[in-house]
Formats: structure tokens, C-alpha cells, sequence
């Protein structure tokens, strides 16, 4: 699985750094910080959608990589993967608590401001596009329809359900978990024909 | 269901690295992952594919005060100090409170007071045995615990070790007699080489440690067993130190 690891930053360094962070080493885990929070941040704010909560879930993240770095077993997965898992997680919890009290979204922030992000159709096929190019199985990926890649994109990238992503794409909901379901299939035989 | 079936287990998968599993479908994943290896594993393969597409997200830079609300978080946010202390403070913050004691007798028998004043006032150190033991130059490498009652002895590493291939760490109790004659050494378990660890002890802490005053640690071919020789002189120790009751 290696092979499919995010290209940034640079694995070998952050692997180092985390095996010292298990160690207590707080240089280390600043290294980290620096490392990795960027691509982390962007990450969480895509799924929140609300710069005060990607900042809450950011902060839980790496007070738990501080706390967990002695599980993470570089045999098994890229550093940058972990931190990945770890941050949407994470992310992934918050919304799902925000849906259980009823919130049918998260709110804008509480100052009223616009959302941080805007995400045409056109943007998050562009960024699965771009993300597949990167890992060689684009020509692969693109052969799934549209709204195949799209919705795996919205469950993705935005961190929304079954019926979340039905309603953005104002389609049936079995419908999108089939179409959900067609775009894991493929990027699991894509990625396992090109390595 | 049946979540023997391979092919069901890697839907589960891919849908709870995705995040689109909800519900009660979810905690129930949840149970059978934390049961089961190949379902774990399932689910690392998942992440690891799903993770190579966050590869084009644009990174943002989150704001400064991120790192030192994080640093705040973990109890760090104080000036730098001597080197005691920057292994001392996570372990305080991560409720490992118990080597302030030892610590302060080993190293800086003078704090001891202030340091002592301070285990009180967080009223949370519970009654246990602590032993940290040093290396040749003395530098703090490992801290070794167990509560009075229990049989779990926990192992943290204050430094990397480096074990040679086919050598083992065989940690020993150092007893003595009442009147301070030492006893024969006995031996505890194997210190894992990994950053926290630990093991089983054949018998509770208290059973076992009652008039032991320090640890030791050999670097040895194989763990030893029950009943097997000690050590034949003070130079076999790679690791020593002293182990006090936190009471």
C-alpha cells in the first residue's frame, strides 16, 4: 500500500520525527506540527467547512498524536497517512454529533461569516482529477461516470453521508450509495492494477 | 450479517474510512473492529487508499496561536527549564504524576519538598511502585511502575535503547534484608524496546516489590525464568536504580 502514500511532505522525515515524538521529544513533535499541519488543516476545514471548528479538531488531533505516536507502526502506513486518519476522524466525529443533535448542517461560524470554502461541482472532481493524476490512476478513475466520481468526491472530501450527498446531487438515495459504492470499487482495482 | 465474509468486511471497511458509515451500523463496526485484527487491517488498507486522494487538497496554514493552544493543551506551556523537567511535565500532565517523587530523590534531592507539595495538591497520584533506572552516565532511560495491588508493570522509555538483534532487556528486583543485607536478585520480565510498554509480573507489585529498593537491568540472550541465577556482579547492569514506594 505503500505505493499510494500522499506524495507530501517528504514520509521518511515525519516517520523519523513521529518515532521520536513516541519518545517524549517535544522538538520533534513541533517538527511535526510544522510538517504536516498545513495539508492537516485543509483537510479538516474541507470537511467542517468552518475555520473555528478545523482549528478545534487540528488542536484535539496533535494533543492525541502526542499521546499515540508509540501506536503508529511505520510498517503499516505512511506517516502522512496516519495523520490523515487521525484528523478526519476526528472531523468525521464532529459532524456526526452536529447531525445527531438534529443540526441538519454545521452552522456558519459565529461571527456570521461566509463559509471558508466554496466548492463548485467543477472543484471537487477537479481535486480528485488532480489527486488521481498524482497517483497514476486517473485514465482508470476517469472511466467511472460523472456523478460516480462526484459523489465519491462529496463523501470525501466534504465528509458527508449517503442522504447528505443524495441531497446535494438531487439524486435518489440508493442511487448515490450505489454510485458511492462503484467509485470505492474502483479506486481500489485502479490502485491495485497500478501497482 | 455475517461479518466473517471478506467481501462484507471490506464494504464495512471502505465505508468507515470514507466516513459515510452512520448509525447504529457504525457502532456496531466499531465493536467488531476493535475484536478483530483482520478487520483492523481492513480498515488501514482503506485509509491508506482513501488518504493518497487528500493529496490535492490545498494545504491552509492554520493560525499561529493553533501550535500553542496545543502546547497549552499538553501542559507545556511554560518556559523552557532543565532537562529534568522536560520529561518530567508530560508525564505529570498525562496523569503519570508518579515520577515526581522519584525523580526529585534521584536527581534533586533538594526539591524533593516543593515537589512533594505539589504531588499533594494534585491528589491523584494512587499508592504504587516506581523505579527509575539510569544508564552508565546516569541519565534517566527508564521508568518503570506498577500500582501496589497490580500485576501489570508499565515501562516507559525516557531514551531510545538500542537492543542488538537476538538480545533481550531482563529487568530484576533488587531486594534486601531489614536490616539492609542485599538479597538475591530476582527476575521481573522483559523491557519492550518500544516507546511505552510493559508486561505481566507473576505476582501482585506488593507481593513482589515490598523489600525491593532498586531495579536492574541485563542485556541478555533470553528472558530469564523463575529461579534462574542473578546476575554474578553489579557490572552485568546495563540499567540500575532505585525503587521506592509512592506512599
Amino acid at each position: 500500500m505503500h505505493s499510494s502514500k500522499p506524495a507530501n511532505p517528504d514520509s521518511a522525515l515525519l516517520a523519523e520525527q513521529l518515532a521520536r515524538v513516541a519518545l517524549g521529544d517535544r522538538a520533534a513533535f513541533r517538527r511535526v506540527y510544522e510538517l504536516s499541519s498545513a495539508h492537516l488543516f485543509g483537510v479538516a476545514l474541507r470537511i467542517l467547512n468552518r475555520r473555528d471548528l478545523a482549528e478545534e479538531v487540528l488542536q484535539e488531533s496533535f494533543v492525541s498524536v502526542w499521546h499515540k505516536a508509540g501506536d503508529y507502526q511505520a510498517s503499516m502506513a505512511a506517516p502522512m497517512t496516519w495523520l490523515i486518519s487521525v484528523v478526519r476522524n476526528r472531523a468525521l466525529d464532529l459532524v456526526r454529533s452536529a447531525a445527531q443533535r438534529h443540526e441538519t448542517a454545521l452552522p456558519q461560524d459565529e461571527d456570521g461569516r461566509e463559509l471558508d470554502i466554496e466548492d463548485g461541482k467543477g472543484d471537487l472532481l477537479d481535486m480528485l482529477g488532480e489527486a488521481t493524476e498524482a497517483l497514476s490512476v486517473r485514465g482508470c478513475m476517469d472511466a467511472l461516470d460523472a456523478p460516480h466520481r462526484q459523489s465519491l468526491a462529496l463523501a470525501y472530501y466534504h465528509g458527508l453521508s449517503h442522504s447528505e450527498v443524495a441531497e446535494q446531487m438531487a439524486a435518489p438515495l440508493g442511487s448515490v450509495k450505489a454510485w458511492v459504492r462503484r467509485g470505492l470499487d474502483r479506486l481500489k482495482r485502479c490502485l491495485e492494477a497500478q501497482a | 450479517m455475517n461479518y466473517q465474509r471478506p467481501e462484507l468486511i471490506d464494504r464495512l471497511a471502505s465505508e468507515y474510512a470514507l466516513g459515510t458509515l452512520r448509525g447504529p451500523a457504525l457502532r456496531r463496526f466499531r465493536r467488531l473492529m476493535q475484536q478483530s485484527p483482520q478487520i483492523r487491517q481492513a480498515v488501514q488498507q482503506w485509509e491508506t487508499r482513501l488518504a493518497a486522494l487528500a493529496v490535492s487538497v490545498p494545504p491552509v496554514a492554520p493560525p499561529a496561536k493553533t501550535l500553542l493552544a496545543i502546547e497549552a493543551q499538553l501542559g507545556w506551556a511554560t518556559k523552557p527549564r532543565a532537562s529534568l523537567w522536560s520529561w518530567l511535565r508530560p508525564a505529570m500532565v498525562f496523569s503519570v504524576g508518579l515520577v515526581i517523587g522519584v525523580g526529585a530523590v534521584m536527581l534533586q534531592p533538594q526539591r524533593f519538598v516543593s515537589l512533594d507539595a505539589l504531588a499533594q495538591r494534585e491528589q491523584a497520584l494512587p499508592q504504587s511502585y516506581v523505579g527509575l533506572l539510569t544508564d552508565r552516565e546516569g541519565r534517566p532511560t527508564v521508568l518503570a511502575s506498577s500500582t501496589r495491588q497490580g500485576t501489570r508493570m508499565t515501562i516507559k522509555l525516557l531514551r531510545p535503547l538500542d537492543v542488538p538483534t537476538g538480545k533481550v532487556l531482563q529487568l530484576w528486583a533488587l531486594p534486601q534484608d531489614e536490616a539492609g543485607k542485599p538479597l538475591a536478585a530476582f527476575p521481573l520480565g522483559v523491557v519492550p524496546a518500544t516507546a511505552k510498554g510493559g508486561f505481566e509480573m507473576a505476582a501482585s507489585a506488593e507481593s513482589l516489590l515490598s523489600n525491593v529498593t532498586r531495579l536492574g537491568v541485563t542485556l541478555q540472550e533470553a528472558p530469564a525464568a523463575a529461579g534462574d541465577a542473578p546476575p554474578a556482579s553489579a557490572e552485568a547492569f546495563v540499567l540500575t536504580g532505585h525503587c521506592v514506594k509512592l506512599w
